[in-house]
């Protein structure tokens, strides 16, 4: 591995494209003769949607959105907010959340109140990681899910350590020595 | 939500999780309950288990862990007696190692880690 703090591959790139195309396939039979929405949060979901989308053979629409970030004592207080706004119309769509991971569920949680608001026929959550260990919002419609992965600091395949490694075309593990060495960035 | 502005948290890494809570509109409510897990002969509560957090939306109670293994020991003594005395109440245990990656996945000093 070329990053030294990467302790293990968890998902190689082969085992992430066999899931994808699995869960594309299950997509694709459960949304047939539907018009599919697929709507996104950058940034990490960006590569699981292109590579899931482009698996799938059904008619779909795709769009994005994007949320701050809580920044702790170090930025703005206050809650979060859209900072780009999807451009489709979810009146009546069929409309499934592509997620790279939900983790505690609570920026889940956010954007599903938000979207359920605009009154879709049905609302979903595809996720290529699931990580339940800290799980908050347990009551998140997860309809589809890649891989359970246990409560480790994952990066790679669009996940992130401070905006690196998402081009990473597996998903690894930043070790526990690292980030207990590792200054918090100012 | 709480009034963070009236509440002395135990430790910092509960104001953390408080502000975290704040930021994705998520309701909460510091120690609102105590749960007795042992009585004496005369019927004395003579050991509880106050979780850190209520959340009402999701009926879950939050208790944020030390790093220390022997704190931790006996947390998850109490954790299993509360399961055991009340199987309907969720709980969810965060340990220190999972507050301290969550804190490095928001780029968040880790000193606030319980």
């Amino acid at each position: 591995m070329a990053t030294p703090e990467i302790s293990q591959v968890l998902l190689t790139e082969e085992q992430i494209r066999v899931r994808v195309r699995d869960l594309a396939a299950e997509i694709d039979r459960d949304y047939a003769g539907r018009a599919l929405l697929m709507v996104t949060v950058l940034k990490g979901a960006l590569y699981f949607l292109a590579d899931l989308t482009r698996a799938m053979e059904i008619p779909l629409a795709i769009d994005f959105m994007a949320i701050s970030s809580y920044r702790g004592g170090k930025g703005p207080s206050g809650a979060v907010r859209l900072i780009k706004d999807l451009d489709e119309d979810l009146t009546g769509r069929h409309v499934l959340l592509v997620e790279d991971i939900i983790d505690t569920g609570l920026t889940a949680s956010y954007i599903l109140r938000a979207l359920q608001a605009r009154d879709p026929a049905d609302l979903a959550i595809c996720t290529l990681l699931d990580k339940t260990a800290r799980r908050i919002a347990h009551t998140l419609p997860i309809r589809y899910r890649g891989f359970e992965v246990p409560d480790l600091f994952l990066v790679g395949y669009g996940l992130d350590y401070r905006q690196f490694h998402r081009n990473l075309p597996y998903v690894g593990v930043i070790g526990d020595d690292f980030l207990r060495r590792e200054p918090a960035s100012s | 939500m709480g009034d963070r502005a009236i509440l002395r948290f135990a430790h910092e890494s509960e104001e953390e999780l408080a502000r975290i809570l704040d930021f994705y509109g998520i309701r909460w409510e510091y120690e609102p309950r105590s749960f007795p897990l042992d009585w004496d002969e005369q019927g004395r509560v003579v050991e509880s288990f106050s979780p850190d957090f209520y959340l009402p939306d999701f009926d879950l109670y939050i208790e944020l862990t030390t790093l220390k293994q022997s704190l931790v020991t006996r947390k998850n003594r109490k954790l299993r007696r509360l399961r055991d005395l009340y199987p309907n109440v969720r709980v969810k245990m965060f340990y220190g190692r999972d507050f301290r990656n969550l804190l490095v996945k928001y780029d968040l000093h880790p000193s606030a880690a319980p």
